[in-house]
C-alpha cells in the first residue's frame, strides 16, 4: 500500500487556489500560484467549473517514461523524482503528462514535481483532495 | 513586490508607459489611499466624465497577493451617476493578476477612436479591435475573450455589457465570475472610451521578505478564516443569511421603502435560496471562504420536453434590489431579473431603486402608459418588469433610455423626488434599520452600506446593545469609515474585518518591510477622508443641501419613525465634522 494524492470531490472546488499558494508557499517559500506542482483550471462564464488537474502518482509515469535524459525517475511511492542535473529543459515531462498534471517553470525552465506530500489537501478548506492509500501497482 | 508601480494607458494614442512613484505608495500604502491622491492630482474639477480626459484607475495594495482575503481591486474615477468621486470595489481575480504583472495601479484615460479590448501581459499592452464583441452581453463577453485572449498566467477579465456601451449611469463592470465594480457608474466610463474590456495576466513571482514571519501570519488568517463561525456563515449562507433576521426587526425594504417587512422574506431568504437553488459556491482568489452564490435556474422549452439551465450569481443586495423592494416573491422570478441585469451589465442596486421609483410613479400618476410605452408597472409583476429590463436595454424611447441613468435622474426629469430612495445621488443600499444606515449613506464618501455600515449601529440600538445617542452615533460612523480607508487602501475584503484588526494589519505590514505605527495609520485614514471630501465638494456635492429622502420619515423604520428635527441636527453636526477634517488635512 502507498498513500498518492487524489481529487476525491471535485465538484467542492471553490476556485479560492489556497491549494496552489500551498505548495508554491511550501517548496519555494514565494506568495503566489505559479510554482505550484499541480494546477486548478478555471472556466469562462458564471458556470464557476474547475477542473483540478493534480499528480495522482502513477505507478508507470508517462513524464518519466518521456524523459531522454533520465532526470525523472520513478518514486517507490508513487509519482517521480527529479533529477535536476539531469535535465535538458526539453518540456517532454510536460508533454507527455496526459492529466496535464506536470507544471512547468518557466524561468527555471525546469518541471515542477509533485512531492506527494498532501500540503494542497491540507489547506483545502473544502475536501476537494487527499492522501489515499492506494495498491502498488494502481 | 516593489508596489509602486503604475501603468499609463492612453487610448487615444494606444501608448502606455510604466513607472514607479515610491513617494506616493510610500504615504499612501495602495488601494483606496494611492487612486484617491492619483484622482486628487488630476484635478478633475472641470472634465465631464465621459470625456476622454476622464480617468479611470484601478489599484491594489502592498498585501494583495500575499496574505489570505486580501482581494479586492479599488476603482476610482469621476461618477457619471452623481458627477463627484466614483468609487468601487471589487473581488474576483483582478487583484491577482495585476500583482502578477507587478503593477499596483493601471490608470487609463483617452478615447480609443473605435471599440476596443486591451490585453496587459506584464508591461506589455496590446490594444485590439472589439467591433464584433461589442454588443455581447457581460456573460458572452468572458465566454468570447477567455477562448481568444491569451495570458502569461492566470487572467482576470474585466468588461461591460450592453449597458455600459449604451453609457448607462448605472452600468457597470463585470470582473470575473460574480463580482462587479457595481456602483457609480464606472461601466458607462469604459463605455464613453470605446473600451469593452481589460484581460491583464501576470508573469512574475516576488520575493518573500522574511519568509518565517510572512508563513506565521498567513497561517493565522487562513484558518482563522476556515475556522470561524462568522466566515462560516459567508460560506454557507452568504449575504443572503441577513434576509430573515432584517425582516425581523422591521428592516428589509419592500416595494419602495414603504416597509420594513416583507410577506415573502421566507422565500427570498438565505436559508430557502441554499436549500433549493444553490448551485455552488465559489471564491475569489486566495479566499478560503468562497462566499460567491451561484443560483441555477432550470426551465423548460420547446412543449417542455427541453430543458435549460443558468448560474446565477445571488447576494443580500441583489435579493433586496430586484427581490424585496419590488415585492418579487419567488426565487425563480428574482432570479430571472438578475439573469438579465447581469446579461446587460447595469449595477443590480441603483437598476433596482430605479425600477421602485417608477413603480410608485406610476401608481401615483406621475408617469403613465405614454412613457411606458403601454405597459403597467405594478409592484409584484414579474413579467413586465422582465419587458420593462429589455427596453431598457434596447433604448425603447425616451422614458426607457432615462431609466438607464438611475433614480435621481429620472425623479429630477419626471417629479417623485421624496420618494426616489437614493442618498447623494446613488441609489439606497437595502437597509431600512434606522436613521444611522441613512446618515451613513448620506455622508459616506461613496454613499455606499459598506462604507460605515451604519446599520450595524442601527442593529445594535434594536438589540439594546447600544443606547441612542445622536452625538455618538455620528462619531462612531466617522471612526468606522475612517478605519476602513485603511483596509481599503490594503484592499482587505470587508468581511474579514474582524480578522483583520489593526494589531494584524500592522504587522503584516511590518512583514512586508512597511513600518507603520498606530498613530500614522489614524493620521493617514484622516488625510485621506479629506482628500475626498474635497474632490467630492470640487465636483459638486454641496454639503449645505444633504437631505434623506422626504418618504423615509414617514416610513416605520427599525428603530421606529426618525425625528426629523434629531436627524437635521445630526446631519449638521457631520458636516461641521467633515468640514473640519478637511480644514485639519489643509493646516498640514
Amino acid at each position: 500500500m502507498r498513500k498518492v494524492m487524489r481529487v476525491v470531490n471535485r465538484a467542492q472546488c471553490t476556485g479560492c487556489y489556497s491549494c496552489m499558494y500551498a505548495c508554491s508557499r511550501t517548496y519555494f517559500h514565494i506568495a503566489t500560484t505559479k510554482l505550484s506542482a499541480m494546477r486548478v483550471k478555471n472556466y469562462p462564464g458564471v458556470e464557476g467549473a474547475f477542473s483540478i488537474r493534480i499528480c495522482t502518482g502513477c505507478a508507470h509515469p508517462d513524464c518519466a517514461a518521456a524523459c531522454p535524459t533520465e532526470a525523472l525517475t520513478v518514486r517507490k511511492d508513487g509519482g517521480v523524482i527529479f533529477h535536476e542535473e539531469k535535465c535538458i529543459h526539453c518540456y517532454k515531462c510536460v508533454e507527455a503528462c496526459t492529466l496535464n498534471a506536470m507544471q512547468w517553470d518557466p524561468i527555471a525552465r525546469e518541471p515542477l514535481v509533485c512531492h506527494q506530500c498532501g500540503i494542497c489537501a491540507e489547506y483545502c478548506p473544502n475536501g476537494v483532495l487527499a492522501l489515499v492509500e492506494v495498491e502498488d501497482d494502481e | 513586490m516593489t508596489n509602486n508601480k503604475i501603468m499609463r494607458i492612453d487610448l487615444s494614442s494606444f501608448k502606455s508607459e510604466v513607472y514607479e512613484d515610491p513617494k506616493l505608495f510610500g504615504k499612501y500604502l495602495g488601494g483606496t489611499g494611492v487612486a484617491t491622491k492619483l484622482l486628487y492630482d488630476m484635478n478633475i474639477k472641470n472634465i465631464d466624465p465621459l470625456s476622454p480626459e476622464s480617468p479611470i484607475i484601478l489599484a491594489i495594495g502592498p498585501l494583495n497577493g500575499i496574505y489570505p482575503i486580501a482581494t479586492k481591486t479599488i476603482a476610482m474615477f469621476k461618477s457619471p451617476l452623481t458627477g463627484n468621486l466614483g468609487e468601487s470595489h471589487a473581488g474576483g481575480r483582478l487583484f491577482m493578476s495585476m500583482y502578477d504583472a507587478g503593477l499596483s495601479a493601471i490608470v487609463i484615460a483617452g478615447k480609443s477612436p473605435y471599440p476596443v479590448f486591451i490585453v496587459i501581459k506584464d508591461e506589455e499592452v496590446e490594444f485590439h479591435r472589439a467591433y464584433s464583441i461589442w454588443g455581447q452581453s457581460a456573460l458572452a463577453t468572458e465566454r468570447i475573450l477567455h477562448s481568444r485572449a491569451e495570458g502569461v498566467g492566470k487572467r482576470s477579465i474585466i468588461r461591460i455589457g450592453p449597458a455600459g456601451e449604451h453609457k448607462s449611469l448605472m452600468a457597470n463592470v463585470s470582473v470575473d465570475t460574480g463580482r462587479h465594480f457595481g456602483r457609480l457608474g464606472l461601466g458607462a466610463v469604459f463605455g464613453s472610451k470605446n473600451l469593452k474590456a481589460v484581460v491583464i495576466s501576470g508573469s512574475k513571482r516576488h520575493k518573500t521578505e522574511n519568509f518565517a514571519k510572512f508563513n506565521k501570519i498567513y497561517n493565522k488568517i487562513f484558518w482563522d478564516a476556515v475556522k470561524s463561525p462568522a466566515m462560516k456563515k459567508y460560506h454557507n449562507l452568504g449575504t443572503p443569511q441577513n434576509v430573515l433576521p432584517l425582516n425581523k426587526i422591521n428592516s428589509l425594504p419592500t416595494r419602495n421603502f414603504s416597509q420594513g417587512f416583507f410577506e415573502n422574506a421566507e422565500a427570498l431568504s438565505g436559508e430557502n435560496m441554499s436549500e433549493n437553488y444553490l448551485a455552488q459556491q465559489i471564491a475569489c482568489a486566495n479566499c478560503p471562504v468562497g462566499c460567491i452564490h451561484l443560483g441555477v435556474l432550470r426551465e423548460p422549452f420547446e412543449d417542455n420536453i427541453h430543458y435549460k439551465s443558468f448560474k446565477i450569481p445571488y447576494d443580500y443586495e441583489p435579493i433586496y434590489a430586484m427581490g424585496t423592494n419590488l415585492s418579487i416573491s419567488t426565487p425563480e422570478a428574482l432570479l430571472k431579473l438578475l439573469y438579465i441585469v447581469e446579461r446587460a451589465g447595469w449595477g443590480v442596486m441603483e437598476t433596482g431603486v430605479t425600477l421602485s421609483w417608477a413603480t410608485e410613479a406610476f401608481e401615483r400618476g406621475i408617469i403613465g402608459v405614454k412613457e411606458t410605452d403601454g405597459l403597467v408597472l405594478n409592484f409584484g409583476d414579474f413579467e413586465t418588469y422582465e419587458k420593462v429590463l429589455y427596453n431598457m436595454w434596447n433604448m425603447k424611447n425616451e422614458f426607457y433610455g432615462d431609466l438607464n441613468n438611475g433614480s435621481a435622474f429620472c425623479a429630477e426629469k419626471y417629479g417623485g423626488k421624496e420618494f426616489a430612495i437614493n442618498f447623494g445621488k446613488n441609489g439606497s443600499p437595502g437597509y431600512i434599520t434606522g436613521r444611522d444606515a441613512f446618515l451613513g449613506f448620506l455622508m459616506g464618501v461613496r454613499h455606499s452600506h459598506l462604507d460605515s455600515a451604519g446599520y450595524s449601529l442601527d442593529e445594535k440600538i434594536i438589540k439594546g446593545e447600544m443606547s441612542e445617542d445622536p452625538s455618538a452615533e455620528v462619531d462612531l460612523l466617522i471612526k468606522e469609515e475612517e478605519w476602513r480607508f485603511i483596509l481599503n487602501s490594503l484592499t482587505i475584503c470587508l468581511f474579514a474585518r474582524k480578522i483583520y484588526t489593526e494589531d494584524l494589519v500592522l504587522e503584516a505590514l511590518d512583514s512586508v518591510g512597511i513600518h507603520r505605527k498606530s498613530e500614522q495609520l489614524k493620521n493617514l485614514s484622516r488625510r485621506i477622508h479629506a482628500l475626498k471630501y474635497k474632490i467630492k465638494i470640487d465636483n459638486g456635492f454641496d454639503l449645505d443641501k444633504l437631505e434623506f429622502p422626504e418618504k423615509l420619515y414617514r416610513v416605520q423604520t427599525g428603530r421606529g419613525k426618525m425625528d426629523k428635527g434629531v436627524v437635521r441636527k445630526m446631519i449638521s453636526d457631520y458636516t461641521s465634522k467633515i468640514r473640519e477634517i478637511i480644514r485639519e488635512a489643509e493646516d498640514e
